[in-house]
């Protein structure tokens, strides 16, 4: 069984052993956009496998595994953000040069932001850390679930999990 | 949980029963839910005891020190939810 | 007397997949729901399931209400739908169930098979002013917001972190009410935490440890009070805090609702982990009477793909009972077991499978 935190399994937000634990190598997160998979309780639940069009999640051999991910074969689509039941798959591209860098995040809320907007940033306990401007609002399933791209100072990847719309 | 609640706390909300009356007649010695059903009519109205049930069981075994699982379960009588007399009449043939 | 060979009791996941199960191998079936509509639950689970994506995980319960209903419609021929009609008793001397249709239809149904499927009902806390209007069951704010478009209020209280708590702050947030706190009386958060962590990141509070002490208004809810508890389940009066809300959700279990069942005389055994009072059976769903089976959350709390297998299983044997059968059925029964298998072999199951030990029997 994996251990979980016991601030987690109080609180519902991740410790920082368990940030680190999802996050990907910096070697990796140089190269383009990847999948964050934040599934780390063993519930039985699999479909961001089958949604997954490159391989990049593994198969499960038990429907109770968690998530296996192949940062490789990933390429950043978001379709497994957009299909993850728990809403605990992101998108992080930290492959420009500079500060910037993109976040792609499940969204299923109204307003819906628009592009260009700027919205509030949160973090995992639901704090306001920052605003950040809109790219782009897809549905790619179009079954309600929206996948947000909004920029975010690349040292907030790994903080920054909800976005609040202002107006 | 039950330390803080009051007397006063509706346990059967068809019939409107408190907990104190539930208590007040534990005490007096009936500790068997269908005794509990009969005197003080809980369980006894529309919802026939969706929510009193579980009270009342839970509250003998926590007095009575029994466990859950020994207090008898009060009868389930049909029908489940109200009926007009006439209708009974009407289906007797 | 209405005569049938195959009855379900109960329209929703695990009645549906029992009545589409029963009518594919064949068997005349006859469906009778309280509901004005069928779906039970699952027509307010706005949210995507978990589970395998090979039984439509990964998509919105009330979606999956349309797909079963599409399969019934498809078997119409087979299936007859009884709506807003309430099975009233079992009637163990003739085995007939009497059903009522709104207020006014009274009708008795003489089955060959009987498959209960009813679900369960929301467990009441005990605290003073219970029934102030305002004090809701978390399942039925999410009916009267998700199916009937009415927000219970403007601030919530949420009572318990399991998943149905977890799930409906979450829809309440969607609908633009604002949660002011979950509480938990259990020291850790019961229900996935993936589903904690979404309420957490929109700045939902969860106290683990705490619980509701009373609620304070006049007419109606104006405010309650929380209080957090000590290793020994005790409130600690300092820490007592008012929370200024006009809305308290209770979402701390459901009881199986098994008055057919007992009145039928099926034998019963209490377990807790299955949420109290429910039938002993076999892996096939049949209970110690031959001829009557269960189906979904009466049969034990649990979720709703598990219902929908439970009822398929139900389905297939009290049909093939009767003679009826189609090509390769027994190799999708075991195969709808194992899946049920698979389901409950995580850590999170642990004790649904130690309830399961008590219940499940050999005929």
């Amino acid at each position: 069984m994996v251990k979980l935190s016991e601030h987690l399994r109080r609180t519902g937000v991740f410790s920082m052993e368990e940030v680190n634990r999802v996050m990907p190598p910096p070697e990796v997160l140089k190269k383009g956009p990847v999948a964050v998979v934040e599934c780390i309780q063993e519930i039985p639940c699999d479909p961001c496998h089958a949604s997954c069009p490159f391989g990049a999640i593994k198969e499960f051999k038990d429907i109770n595994d968690l998530p296996e991910i192949d940062w490789e074969k990933c390429t950043g689509c978001t379709l497994c953000v957009a299909k993850c039941p728990g809403l605990a798959i992101f998108v992080v591209d930290a492959s420009c040069d500079g500060d910037d860098a993109l976040l792609k995040l499940p969204y299923e809320f109204y307003p819906v932001p628009e592009k260009g907007e700027e919205v509030e940033l949160l973090n995992r306990a639901g704090e306001v850390v920052g605003k950040g401007e809109v790219r782009s609002v897809i549905e790619p399933h179009k079954d309600g679930t929206k996948v947000v791209t909004v920029h975010v100072p690349k040292d907030m990847i790994a903080d920054v999990r909800h976005v609040r719309v202002v107006r | 949980m039950e330390k803080f609640t009051d007397d006063d706390v509706i346990v059967c909300r068809c019939e409107d029963v408190t907990l104190g009356q539930i208590r007040e007649v534990i005490r007096r010695g009936y500790t068997d839910p269908e005794e509990i059903k009969r005197i003080t009519r809980a369980g006894m109205g529309p919802c026939q005891g969706k929510t009193c049930r579980d009270i009342i069981i839970r509250e003998v075994a926590r007095i009575t020190g029994k466990r859950i699982d020994e207090i008898p379960v009060p009868t389930y009588r049909p029908p489940s939810k109200p009926i007009k007399v006439g209708l009974l009449a009407e289906e007797s043939d | 007397m209405r005569k049938t060979e195959v009855l379900v009791v109960g329209g929703g996941p695990a009645g549906l997949s029992a009545a589409i199960a029963a009518a594919s191998m064949g068997a005349k079936v006859l469906l009778v729901d309280d509901g004005l509509k069928l779906g039970g639950q699952l027509v307010k689970q706005t949210h995507k399931f978990f589970g395998s994506h090979r039984q439509s995980a990964g998509v919105r319960g009330i979606k999956i209400a349309g797909m079963l209903l599409s399969d019934i419609e498809k078997l119409k021929d087979k299936i007859e739908v009884v709506s807003n009609t309430t099975a009233t008793g079992y009637y163990q001397d003739d085995g007939v169930v009497t059903a009522m249709t709104g207020e006014d239809v009274y009708m008795k149904i003489k089955s060959e098979r009987v498959i209960i499927a009813t679900g369960a009902s929301e467990r009441m806390l005990t605290f003073p002013n219970n029934d102030l209007p305002g004090v809701y069951g978390a399942g039925a704010v999410q009916t009267l917001m998700n199916v009937y478009g009415i927000v219970p209020g403007d601030r919530v209280l949420m009572v318990g972190a399991g998943n149905i708590g977890l799930i409906v702050s979450y829809q309440l947030m969607q609908a633009n009410v604002e949660v002011a706190t979950v509480v938990e009386a259990m020291p850790y958060i019961g229900g996935y935490l993936v589903h904690a962590s979404k309420i957490r990141r929109l700045g939902v509070p969860i106290y683990t440890s705490h619980t509701i002490l009373e609620v304070y208004g006049k007419d109606a809810v104006e405010a309650a009070a929380i209080v957090k508890l000590d290793s020994k389940w005790q409130p600690i009066p300092s820490t007592k805090r008012i929370l200024n809300v006009d809305t308290v959700c209770l979402s701390v279990g459901l009881s199986p609702l098994i008055e057919l069942l007992w009145q039928a005389g099926c034998k019963m055994k209490y377990v807790p982990q299955l949420g109290g009072n429910v039938v002993l059976r076999d892996k096939y769903m049949r209970t110690s009477r031959r001829d009557i089976f269960v189906a979904g959350d009466v049969a034990g709390i649990e979720e709703a793909t598990s219902a929908m297998l439970e009822g398929k299983l139900a389905g297939l044997i009290a049909a093939s009972d009767l003679g009826y059968a189609y090509d390769g059925w027994e190799a999708d029964r075991e195969d709808t077991l194992s899946s049920l298998e698979e389901l409950r072999r995580g850590p999170l199951s642990e004790k649904i499978r130690s309830g399961l030990k008590e219940v499940v029997v050999e005929w």
